[in-house]
């Protein structure tokens, strides 16, 4: 079910745009809040969260220019390897935004351990949301909001999502993802 | 309060799931909104003294 034209949002167009560029240099998946909103959770927000494989600098400054060619620009310095040296590589994102424009902005980060790349390797399209770009599972994004980030947003995201999918979700599933997350980001 | 705010959560991904081409419009305006009128306010206070500084504060404290 690809959406209509008129029914992309400013977040739509601003993802769809970005994807194109980042899509030439590595696999990619939008996480998060963005996935909930896409499903149609009323809420508001600023920015989408991606996480991209980790590359290596030379490869990500080939990005970094193709995004700058592309009419986006890094907040946090117009230098990619002070970008590279000094965020991404601490496991800090970094944010982007069309040139000249406050918002939205695409916060941006390397995989940071087997999760991250587990979210990658198992990325999907979805296609309830009209969407041609790629996300992380359902049940990662159910298990995340509700075993690890868990503010009321969060919580009301994952309840939307579980209601949207229904009988579809594999509880299984989040119950695995939930063992990992303990496991690997609460070192329980 | 919250009990409500859930229940209006539930009601609301009821309607989306039961009507996958009729939400998207509706949420376009909601989100679309929310994005015009921050850019507005944004460049409003781009406009007044430090201004700029200001928005550069509030970009790196996110």
């Amino acid at each position: 079910m690809e959406r209509k034209i008129e029914d992309k949002t400013i977040l739509d167009k601003f993802l769809e745009d970005f994807v194109s560029v980042v899509e030439k240099h590595c696999k990619y998946i939008v996480v998060s809040g963005f996935v909930a909103i896409a499903h149609g959770r009323s809420r508001g927000t600023e920015d989408i969260d991606m996480i991209i494989e980790k590359l290596n600098k030379k490869k990500f400054i080939l990005l970094h220019k193709d995004l700058i060619k592309a009419g986006f620009e890094c907040i946090q310095s117009e230098n990619p390897e002070i970008i590279y040296e000094d965020y991404l590589t601490k496991t800090t994102s970094v944010r982007y935004t069309r040139s000249g424009e406050f918002l939205p902005e695409m916060e941006l980060k390397f995989t940071k351990d087997e999760l991250d790349d587990l979210q990658i390797k198992e990325r999907i399209k979805l296609p309830f949301t009209g969407l041609d770009v790629w996300f992380s599972s359902i049940e990662m994004n159910i298990a995340f909001k509700e075993e690890y980030l868990k503010s009321d947003k969060d919580i009301e995201d994952a309840k939307h999502l579980r209601i949207v999918y229904g009988k579809e979700i594999d509880e299984n599933k989040i119950k695995e993802i939930k063992d990992k997350i303990n496991k690997l980001r609460m070192k329980k | 309060m919250r009990e409500e705010h859930m229940r209006q959560v539930e009601r609301w991904a009821l309607y989306v799931r039961e009507h996958p081409t009729e939400w998207q419009q509706k949420l376009k305006n909601l989100i679309d909104a929310q994005i015009i009128i921050a850019r507005r306010a944004y460049a409003k206070l781009a406009e007044t003294e430090q201004g700029r500084e200001k928005i550069r504060i509030i970009r790196q404290n996110k």
